[in-house]
């Protein structure tokens, strides 16, 4: 019994990797096309936001903030969230867009999101890189610490956006509701989402609010892991993990439920 | 073999609810050629999306024993800004198929030489219709899912379809969902009428077909 379970296992998880290599290829080539620098422009945009707003911040607030770097401050804040931004709003109405791929059997709704958050992730990561590398050479950004819990917030932050977007995605075919307030939420929750500030500049009451956000935890964990003993940071990398179990359980519910009433042109 | 079991099928638009298929029983057997008939909005399309698990029924069940094409339609299966190459290497690549074949393929079957790297959005219906049907016929299904598209073709596309598909591939199954009754007397030999939700199978095509025409 085992055996041939484990054989339909392995042939199926073959067909979602060769469905998801040709989903990305897809992307790729429809949305940066293959002119001048090709898919290298998915990185191009985090790049553009987290640098021009660090200049921004550099010129309005100085060169540091409670002693860290402020250029490198905005950015480790701002890669991360221009992640989840794109994330949630690639992933609005996403099946109704790639309805005409449902003639093929082998692609579930699941490939789609899980592409697209791959696409942005790849970008938001090389971007980092790209940025991180520059910075180090001029000396405006630290020598990550400890590169393994920046990472782990990272991996945190990037599953907890991914969940996030199981749920934006069959939500936002139900009603059409949600999907006009999603600007209007990924704005407001900016500040709750750890860019600004980092725990320990804020009172204890205001800290102890925002520890219940999966955002702050993770974002505190990848500030940890760049600066380390220079900074004190709070965070408890359970929450990330139990908000994106929680949220991943809801949002891979709901896909099988919209799938179940999505009609296809 | 296919089988449709209770297939009930109904969209809901607000509050507004329509019911196209109730209770649907239908088998389709291993090399059988079915045309589907009925009146426009009477639910073919609708049955071969679900047969071709495109959409969902709403209750019942579908179970295939072969394997079996995307439907073969108008819409559907192509992403319009890509090329027509493009679309052929990302169909090789999800059907896992070698790409250097296929493109030979679809190449000499729908004639549509430097076309071919242009986007899809800008060919007509018949120039879509050769380029499903190469790509389709390139993968080799064991039931074939058309719905109406054989019609926009031309002579020279009607003529290589009814090669490649019905006499090349005679032990093949099709369904087909079709208003020329000239198409259907030709090649198929079942027949199922949807009328007001319901399908009814006959084995006699010819009684079908009249039965059709009188709706």
């Amino acid at each position: 019994m085992a055996a041939p379970t484990m054989g339909r296992l392995r042939d199926s998880l073959a067909v979602q990797g060769r469905v998801i290599h040709a989903l990305m290829i897809r992307e790729l080539t429809t949305r940066f096309g293959r002119e001048n620098i090709g898919f290298l422009w998915v990185m191009v945009e985090p790049l553009l936001f987290g640098g021009l707003v660090a200049i921004v911040w550099r010129v309005t607030h100085g060169p540091e903030e409670h002693g860290i770097g402020i250029v490198a401050f905005v950015i480790s804040g701002y890669i991360p969230i221009t992640l989840f931004r794109h994330c949630v709003s690639r992933t609005a109405m996403i099946f109704t867009a790639n309805g005409s791929l449902m003639y093929h059997r082998q692609i579930k709704v699941l490939d789609f999101i899980l592409v697209r958050f791959l696409i942005e992730l790849l970008g938001g990561m090389m971007a980092y890189l790209f940025i991180g590398l520059i910075l180090i050479f001029f000396d405006a950004f630290p020598m990550p610490a400890n590169i393994g819990l920046f990472l782990a917030g990272w991996m945190l932050y990037a599953l907890f956006t991914l969940s996030i977007c199981l749920i934006i995605a069959p939500a936002s075919e139900m009603s059409e509701v949600v999907e006009k307030f999603i600007p209007v939420t990924t704005y407001i929750m900016i500040p709750f989402s750890g860019l600004f500030s980092m725990q320990s500049w804020l009172t204890p009451s205001l800290r102890g609010y925002l520890a219940w956000s999966p955002f702050v935890n993770a974002m505190e964990m990848m500030r940890k892991g760049l600066w380390g003993p220079d900074i004190t940071a709070y965070y408890n990398p359970w929450n990330p993990i139990f908000c994106t179990v929680v949220a991943a359980v809801i949002g891979l519910a709901l896909c099988r439920r919209v799938r179940r009433t999505l009609s296809v042109e | 073999m296919i089988t449709c079991t209770n297939i009930c099928k109904s969209y809901t638009h607000g509050s507004a609810r329509k019911q196209v298929l109730r209770d649907v029983n239908l088998t389709f057997a291993a090399g059988s050629r079915v045309a589907l008939l009925g009146r426009n909005g009477a639910g073919k399309s609708t049955l071969i999306k679900l047969i071709g698990g495109v959409e969902m029924p709403t209750s019942g069940r579908i179970t295939r024993h072969m394997s079996v094409s995307w439907p073969l339609g108008f819409a559907g299966g192509f992403q319009g800004s890509l090329t027509g190459y493009d679309n052929a290497r990302f169909i090789a690549r999800i059907y896992n198929r070698d790409y250097r074949e296929m493109r030979a393929y679809v190449e000499d079957f729908t004639e549509l030489g430097r076309q071919l790297k242009m986007p899809v959005k800008t060919y007509s219906s018949g120039m879509r219709a050769r380029l499903a049907f190469a790509l389709s016929l390139a993968i080799e299904f064991d039931c074939y899912l058309v719905d109406e598209i054989i019609l926009v073709g031309d002579q020279n596309f009607q003529r290589k379809c009814q090669y490649e598909l019905f006499e090349k591939r005679q032990d093949r199954s099709m369904i087909l969902a079709s208003h020329s009754t000239e198409t259907v007397r030709d090649f198929c030999n079942e027949a199922v009428i949807i009328h007001g939700g319901i399908a009814t199978a006959y084995d006699d095509v010819n009684h079908a077909v009249d039965l059709y025409s009188a709706l």
